[in-house]
Parts: C-alpha cells; structure tokens; sequence
C-alpha cells in the first residue's frame, strides 16, 4: 500500500513537471512568434504614409519654388507630387487584417457551441430564425424578436412559439432547445450597409442576385459563390471562403456543419429575413481541401 | 508672385490626373482576382477619379462660355 501511493505521489510530481514545463516551452514559442510577427511586419510593411509624405514635401517645395520663379514647369510637378501625396493618404485603407485571423477568432465561439451541445446531449438541427423588420413596433415583452436567433433543438421536436423566442432565454424548455446568436450576425449587417437596404424588404430572388456581387467583390469574402433557389431549397456553392480552415480543423467541430461557417450562417440568415420563414441547414458537403463548401438550406413554415 | 498657372494649363493637368485615375480604378475594380492583394480603398479611387474627370469637365464648360 505504502509503495502504491509512494509511486503514485512520483507519478504526480512528474506529470506536474511536464506540464509546467509544455506550459513554459509554450509560452516561450508564444513570445517568439510575437518577436518574429513584428520582424515580419517590419520587413513586409512601408506604411502609405510614409510615402504620401515623400510626395508631399518635395510637392509643396516645388509648389512654393514655382510661384517664387514664376515657372510653369515647377508649378506642374509641385501640384502632380501634392496631388499623388494626398492621394496615398486618402486612399490607405483603414485597417486590413489578415484572413487567417478571421478563422482564428470564431473557433472560440464554435468550440464554446460543441461543449455546450455535447454537454446537453443535443442532437437535434439549427433552425435560423428571422428577426422583425426595423420598423415595425414591438412592444417592451416582444424587443426579443428584434433580433435574429438560431434555435438549436434537442432532437427533432417542434418549434419555439413567439411568447418564447420573446423572452430572449438562452435555454428554451418547450419545446426543448438552446437560442444562441448565429456566428453571421455581424456580417448580416455588414451586407446590409454594402445594399443599403434592409434585406427584409427583398424578395428571395432579388436577394440571390444581390447577395454574391456583394461578397465576392465587396466584402472578397469568396473567390465566387453560387445561389439557387430550388422549390422550398436554397442552394449554396461557395469557391474559396474565407472561413474555409474551420472546416478543415483537426477537432472537426461539429456546430460548423450545424450553424455553417459565419459565411454560411451570415447567408442563412439573410435567407431568413428574406422570406420571413426559419431557415434550416439541412446539409452541408465540403471537399477535401476544403476549397468548395456547398450547403443546402431549406425554408420551414413560419412561427407558431 | 502669382500662381503660373492658368486655366488651360490646369484643365490639361486634370485631364491627365483623371485619365490615369480612371484606368487605374478600372483596371483594379474590374480584375478582382488580383485586385484582392491590392490592399487600398478602390471606392476612394473611383470616387477622386471621377470627381477630377467632373473637374476637368467644369473647365471644359468655362472655356465654350468663356474663351481663354
């Protein structure tokens, strides 16, 4: 007995220094990947702003120095280096991140969805719920329905009715489920100030021609993208998304093929606010290298 | 000390800046493939670009009323 505990007291002690040391060692590779992300920004990045100033400077000199000589030459160059000067600044973007980080800052949210799913033993599908247009009036009980929700169902059970979906509850017990924000949420609005419209006033066709323009050249959040509406079925043919590394992830998240990629999720709830029925994702097919992402959504009847 | 230029040579410097403006506009707006690693505001771009073209246009105008 004594020697049993004695060796598992060693066992102890040494897994607590491997640990302590895979955290050490890791937090080493943390800080050299930071020193080596700034060395890199350092190389890659001469800010627009720098060269905006090289234009300028000798613009305005050449500006003054024309008006001092009276040269129509020197007058030329000086307003053609402000002008280009100016421009470097005006035209800089405000911020652009990299697109890998994009993928890197919604696993969280999905990871956060498996456990909870797991935990609560759903297997049930995710329904996207459509919000009420803007300006319709909704009293105090019923802002809940302001906002777009995707239900995730225990099992195959029936629908939320309104008097539910209105309290803004996370856990929803008739029938039984969860309410959670879809991933999209942010991009939905970010496609609506790209229309300029509220999507809930577009019909689903209209809706399918927009939608792609807007986020291949718009937002470039595709290479190309593919809507077609097939009897009570959308179908979705996405080349190249952004988010396409959280479908290729080692721990294959389930709530990626249950809510769609924030892409996927952001279209569905478009669809949804555009027809005004929920919005189901009834399959999703995804090659290998993750390049091409179909998804099949489907319209069910509307809210009880 | 006066400005050394007039407005003929002001309207010919707008003509050029629009010109090169808009084919750049054009040229990045219309490949998409390789405008995505063109990281630059090309709503800006087209925005300055026409208003120069306009610019030039407004001078264009001047000189039908107002010979120079």
């Amino acid at each position: 007995m004594g020697s049993e505990a004695k060796k598992e007291s060693e066992d102890k002690s040494s897994e607590l220094t491997t640990t302590q040391y895979l955290v050490e060692t890791i937090k080493q590779l943390q800080t050299e990947i930071e020193d080596l992300k700034r060395e890199l920004k350092r190389i890659k990045g001469v800010p627009s702003g720098k060269i905006g100033l090289a234009f300028i400077i000798p613009g305005a000199l050449a500006l003054i120095s024309s008006i001092l000589n009276n040269s129509n030459i020197l007058a030329f160059i000086g307003l053609g280096l402000t002008f280009w000067g100016v421009l470097f600044f005006f035209v800089r973007p405000v911020r652009y991140v990299q697109s890998s980080l994009l993928d890197s800052t919604a696993i969280s949210t999905y990871k956060t969805i498996d456990r909870i799913i797991k935990d609560l033993k759903f297997k049930g599908k995710s329904y996207y719920i459509p919000p009420y247009p803007k300006e319709v009036y909704l009293p105090d009980y019923l802002k809940g329905l302001e906002d777009p929700v995707v239900f995730i169902s225990a099992d195959a059970g029936g629908m939320p009715s309104i008097e539910e979906l209105a309290k803004s509850k996370f856990i929803l017990k008739n029938p039984k489920g969860i309410c959670v924000a879809p991933p999209g949420i942010g991009l939905l609005a970010q496609f609506e100030r790209e229309i300029r419209k509220d999507i809930a006033k577009l019909q689903l066709t209209e809706l399918c021609e927009t939608l792609p323009p807007i986020i291949v050249e718009s937002l470039q959040l595709a290479k190309e993208i593919e809507m077609k509406i097939e009897d009570n079925q959308i179908y979705v043919k996405i080349l190249d998304s952004t988010y396409k590394n959280l479908y290729r992830l080692e721990e294959n998240l389930k709530s990626v093929h249950l809510l769609g990629c924030p892409l996927a999720s952001a279209i569905a709830c478009s669809l949804a606010k555009a027809s005004g029925k929920m919005v189901t994702i009834q399959r999703d097919n995804v090659s290998i290298d993750a390049q091409t992402i179909e998804v099949w959504y489907h319209a069910v009847e509307g809210l009880t | 000390m006066n400005f050394p230029m007039n407005l003929s040579d002001i309207s010919l410097w707008l003509a050029v800046m629009a010109i090169i403006l808009l084919i750049t506009s054009e040229l990045i707006s219309s490949a998409t493939e390789y405008s995505r690693n063109i990281i630059i505001e090309k709503k800006r771009l087209r925005v300055v670009a026409l208003t120069l073209g306009l610019g030039f246009m407004a001078t264009v105008i001047m000189r039908v009323f107002q010979p120079f």
